[in-house]
């Protein structure tokens, strides 16, 4: 099968399209709508109250550090599936073939256990400190 | 690559070692781990052996690349000091078991057979260096050096893979000898003439790994990164990644792209012109000691790049003699600067400038000579492995026959005479200029690693062949 | 063996010096540089005159780039070798009068140096002798900037700088010849006489620009001297008799061994040249020489002057050319060491080098009177001195080679006189000045350089045959190869 460059021309349209799209929608409401500045309408919107303070709070890093954990955990699950999946062909076929993947996947998780029981230790999940 | 799976292992181990709130055996127990990686990379001579299904490979040529690694991964440990007293800001378990994992990274880099293995590689470094430059989290330069090689290097990683993308569809390969086939069939079906595919496809993946070790015009991160990541960890940077990445530029360019020379050798010629150029004309005007030598940095891949671009069967050997008499000297360097630094610390801040080196010859004689050693090697002065680097990279351009390597050594000459300039500053401050250094206490190991660093330095000036009949 | 211990002892001396702290450090090296001497005069004793290269050794060094570490003496080395091991320990015994910091540093510097320039002149493979040749600037470059004058560390940076550069093209065209030999190269010197047969006029040209901006630099040659009087002036006087006794003979001696042999034809195009930069630098070394009111500064012009006559005879190509450079070098090195060392006396008793300030020093020292007007004498070149010998032999090479530019080059004798005597007067002669009233006579360390020396000069006017046969059936096989 001879991909020609020519082939992926829809790739392209279709980012072009979307850009436009964007484009000409901001440019659009930009030009097309009215244009009333005063000080209570240019204020940012917070449900109707009045906003007070920079609205650049630090926010605490043990939010970054679990959701980090979390991808970290969920991408450990997502390559355990194609391992699932072929286990059943494994287990069918030769039987030497099964242990050593069982045992290969058994290491994988030993060591990311290995990682969570560090991230446990240093006290990462523990929210209240 | 029982070094890999042992170095990552001892890295996890470091971690585990760091709750036992014990500083004091750290280091020692890295320096064992790193031994005992040596010790399994040595078992691997003579003995070509695939791994992985032909994703990394192990032979004699890779194990003195991973020997120099190492070798350097061992000498910073071991100036590492471990980092200091200071419990709550500086966790020395995880900077040295990161180290690990950066070594692994390293070698997978020098060991590819495989392009999604040297993606691999290049990121499980670069991650790691990411991390280890921002570690000093209270330096406004360290959190900026940090997000700027970050920013940077990820891009540059993706301009990597998108080049590999390409190579991948125009010769349907991952495989860096699969890759080699499949180009001499592209050019045989297109007559000699390559298609565009190919032709992005390895201009990428050049720039990608340029940018790694700093060559002009993708140098522009290297000044302040050096500078702002922990004198240490530059140590690291600026010997193991380097070495590491002109390995793999070599690797991949010798042995999968060696037919389309003409392909990426043109643009490599100004590129070698550019790094020459730029690294040791914006040393001269560098007044802190740290940052001249980020930019002599640059002016050595740029050495480096000379004799990749020459593609000698003798290339291999003198990238290896050169990277190791390069990263002894710098090591050396950065183990005199960083104690300099802190003891001449002027408001709380370590002073990096040449200034802090003036009079360091009178109380501390060791120090200064190991410093002039370095220097005079990194200079390329007869008597130290630094000379017979660049004897080695001169004579392999010499021996390509076309004449436009004349010129670029004409060039390469030039620079070294400017860098004998900025080479000589910290020598002149520490011997002639007057200043007062008091004394300053090294370890036994400091010392230790200062006597060993430039006696081998002096040695391989004297006797190169010592190594070069290794490699 | 013997030439390898000719190289061996000075660096194990000088590591020896390096661990001895105090005042023994003087006379161990002292000690050391003259059993060098026994060795060097050894060497002279039984060498056979013949054009052969003798007492020579050959180690393999870097096996893979086909370099090895080959060293022997020939007719033109034996020479220069024992000027090397007869300067040295007057040079260290010339320093005894001062107190230097850490001056077991100093002598090993030293000694490491005396060990890199008998390299250079026995080196018989090409990267061996540019090993060396680079190697022996970091001792005078320490030498010179850690004991120097006020001054010292931009001009001792600019002559490593200045140097370097030019020795750098030298390699360039080295690497050049080296990659001319057949098969798996060879560095050494027969292999590239061989292969520089070859070669065409404009590749000659080249190798002979390359060659020549080193050794003209190192001489120096005019105008390639600016680095010259200053660091003469600036380096400490142990420093300054290493760098115009020994060191620039290094350069003539290229001259001889690297651009007559191996470029021909590129000397037969640019030998004029060279001849005529050769004595302009005579002319206005000595012209300005008359003028300077530093002693040091003077000697260091009037030794740029008699190296460019030097040089002229060696690009004259003839016997008596290269015979008279290889008698002046020694000749001059003598004569140099012992003037240096006389206005060190005088700078230590009087605290200034100015001929303005000083005169009348005569009245009290009858003795350096006379030392000083024997090295005067050999130097402007007298008969009966060893500084007519070899000026004589070159002027002759000059003027056969063309006589108009001898004529001019004879005019070094005059200029030479002019300077030489003037110095003596205004220092020696006259009513004694306020910084010269108090006068001492010479010690006993002093004297017992200045006899020697002065002895030397007039032996060696006297007899230069001594040298003069053993050199000559080199020198004649080597202008075989040229014609």
């Amino acid at each position: 099968m001879n991909y020609q460059p020519s082939d992926f021309l829809p790739i392209l349209v279709q980012l072009v399209a979307a850009l436009a799209f964007i484009v000409a929608t901001m440019l659009a409401t930009h030009w097309l709508g009215p244009k009333r500045h005063s000080v209570l309408k240019d204020d940012a919107f917070e449900c109707g109250i009045e906003s007070v303070g920079d609205a650049r709070t630090p926010i605490s890093v043990k939010y970054f550090l679990v959701a980090i954990l979390f991808v970290l955990f969920d991408v450990e699950i997502i390559f355990m599936y194609p391992w699932a999946v072929n286990f059943m062909g494994w287990v069918k076929s030769t039987s030497d073939v099964a242990i050593t993947m069982f045992l290969e996947m058994l290491v994988f998780m030993g060591l990311l256990l290995l990682g969570f029981i560090y991230v446990i230790k240093k006290g990462v999940l523990t929210w209240e400190k | 690559m029982n070094a890999i799976i042992a170095l990552s292992l001892f890295g996890i181990s470091n971690l585990f070692l760091g709750f036992l709130n014990n500083r004091k055996i750290l280091l020692p127990a890295t320096l064992v781990f790193i031994l005992i990686a040596l010790g399994l990379n040595f078992a691997d001579w003579n003995h070509e052996y695939y791994w992985f299904n032909n994703m990394l490979k192990t032979n004699n040529l890779s194990v003195n690349f991973v020997t120099i690694i190492l070798l350097s991964t061992f000498l910073v440990v071991a100036i590492s000091r471990s980092f200091g007293d200071d419990d709550e800001h500086s966790h020395p378990a995880e900077y040295y078991a990161i180290l690990l994992f950066s070594a692994v990274g390293a070698i997978m880099m020098v060991t590819f057979e495989n392009l999604i293995m040297l993606f691999v590689g290049l990121e499980i470094l670069s991650v790691s260096m990411y991390v280890l430059t921002g570690s000093d989290k209270r330096s406004l330069r360290s959190n900026e050096a940090a997000l700027k090689y970050f920013l940077m290097g990820s891009f540059a990683t993706g301009i990597l893979l998108f080049g590999v993308a390409l190579v991948y569809g125009a010769t349907s390969s991952f495989d860096i000898h699969g890759i080699a086939q499949g180009v001499a069939k592209a050019k045989e079906q297109m007559g000699g003439a390559y298609g565009p595919l190919l032709y992005s496809g390895v201009i990428l993946i050049m720039v990608g790994l340029l940018f790694k070790i700093s060559a002009a015009p993708f140098h522009f991160w290297t000044p302040d990164v050096y500078d702002g990541a922990p004198s240490i960890f530059t140590a690291f940077m600026s010997t193991v990644v380097k070495t590491a990445g002109v390995a793999a530029t070599y690797r991949i360019l010798s042995i999968s792209f060696p037919s389309v020379y003409g392909l990426w050798g043109n643009p490599l010629v100004y590129i070698v012109c550019a790094t020459l150029i730029i690294g040791n004309i914006t040393a001269v005007y560098q007044q802190s000691f740290k940052r001249m030598l980020a930019y002599s940095s640059i002016s050595h891949a740029g050495y480096l790049l000379i004799t990749v671009l020459a593609k000698r069967p003798e290339t291999n050997s003198s990238l290896l003699f050169y990277s190791l008499a390069y990263a002894i000297a710098t090591i050396t360097a950065f183990a005199v600067l960083m104690v300099v630094s802190e003891a001449q610390a002027k408001n709380g801040k370590a002073d990096e400038s040449f200034e802090a080196l003036n009079g360091l010859a009178n109380n501390n004689p060791l120090l200064a000579f190991s410093l002039t050693i370095s220097m005079l090697s990194l200079a390329g002065i007869p008597l130290t492995a630094g000379f017979f680097g660049k004897f080695f990279v001169f004579s392999d351009a010499f021996s390509n026959p076309s004449s436009l390597f004349k010129w670029i050594l004409v060039i390469a000459i030039l620079m070294s005479t400017v860098g004998i300039y900025y080479y000589f500053k910290p020598i002149i401050a520490a011997y002639m200029k007057k200043g007062e250094v008091a004394k300053i206490e090294l370890s036994p190991l400091y010392k230790f690693i200062l006597i060993l660093t430039t006696t081998l330095t002096i040695l391989l000036g004297l006797a190169p062949d010592l190594v070069k009949n290794i490699f | 063996m013997l030439t390898l211990s000719l190289i061996l002892l000075p660096i194990i001396a000088g590591l020896i010096t390096l661990a001895i702290k105090g005042e023994t450090a003087k006379t161990v090296a002292l000690v050391f540089a003259f059993a060098e001497l026994a060795l060097g005069a050894y060497l002279y004793k039984s060498f056979v005159p013949d054009a052969t290269s003798q007492f020579g050794l050959s180690y393999d060094w870097i096996h893979s780039a086909g370099i090895k570490f080959s060293v022997g003496v020939d007719g033109i080395s034996l020479i220069l070798v024992f000027l090397t091991t007869l300067m040295v320990p007057f040079i260290i015994l010339s320093t005894f009068g001062n107190n230097y910091k850490n001056a077991s540093n100093l002598y090993a510097l030293i000694l490491f140096m005396q060990a890199a320039l008998v390299g250079v002149f026995t080196a018989k493979d090409v990267f061996l002798f540019y090993f060396f040749f680079e190697a022996a600037l970091i001792p005078i470059y320490f030498i010179a900037a850690i004991w120097g004058g006020e001054n010292r560390i931009k001009v001792t940076f600019k002559f490593f700088v200045y140097t370097i550069f030019g020795s750098l093209f030298m390699l360039l065209a080295l690497v050049y010849l080296y990659l001319l030999t057949p098969g798996t190269h060879s560095a050494d010197i027969n292999a590239i006489y061989e292969a520089a047969k070859a070669l065409d006029l404009s590749t000659q040209s080249y190798l002979f620009g390359a060659f020549f901006i080193a050794f003209a630099i190192k001489m120096p040659l005019f105008p390639f001297h600016t680095w010259q009087p200053d660091t003469y002036v600036e380096a400490p006087t142990a420093g300054t008799m290493l760098l115009s006794g020994i060191m620039l003979k290094m350069g003539v001696y290229g001259l001889i061994r690297f651009i007559l042999p191996i470029v021909p034809l590129g000397v037969d195009q640019w030998g004029f040249v060279a001849i005529i930069l050769s004595v302009i630098g005579i002319i206005y070394g000595s012209v300005i020489a008359i003028q300077q009111k530093d002693m040091k500064r003077l000697i260091a012009y009037s030794s740029f002057a008699h190296v460019g006559l030097m040089s002229a005879g060696i690009f004259s190509r003839n016997l008596e050319g290269i015979q008279g450079s290889l008698i002046q070098m020694l000749a001059h090195g003598i004569n140099v060491v012992g003037l240096f060392f006389i206005v060190e006396i005088i700078e230590r008793r009087a605290k200034s080098r100015e001929l303005s300030l000083l005169g009348g020093i005569t009245q009290t020292t009858p003795n350096l009177t006379v030392y000083f007007i024997i090295l005067m004498l050999g130097s402007v070149a007298l008969p009966l001195t060893n500084g007519f010998v070899g000026e004589f032999l070159l002027l002759k090479g000059v003027y056969e080679y063309n006589a108009w530019i001898g004529a001019v080059a004879g005019l070094t004798i005059i200029l030479g006189a002019v300077y030489m005597l003037r110095m003596v007067q205004k220092s020696m002669f006259g009513i004694t000045s306020k910084i010269t009233e108090g006068f001492t006579d010479l010690t006993f360390n002093e004297k017992a350089v200045l006899f020697p020396l002065s002895f030397l000069v007039i032996a060696l006017g006297i007899a230069p045959n001594i040298f003069l046969k053993l050199t000559e059936p080199a020198v004649s096989q080597l202008l075989s190869i040229i014609k």
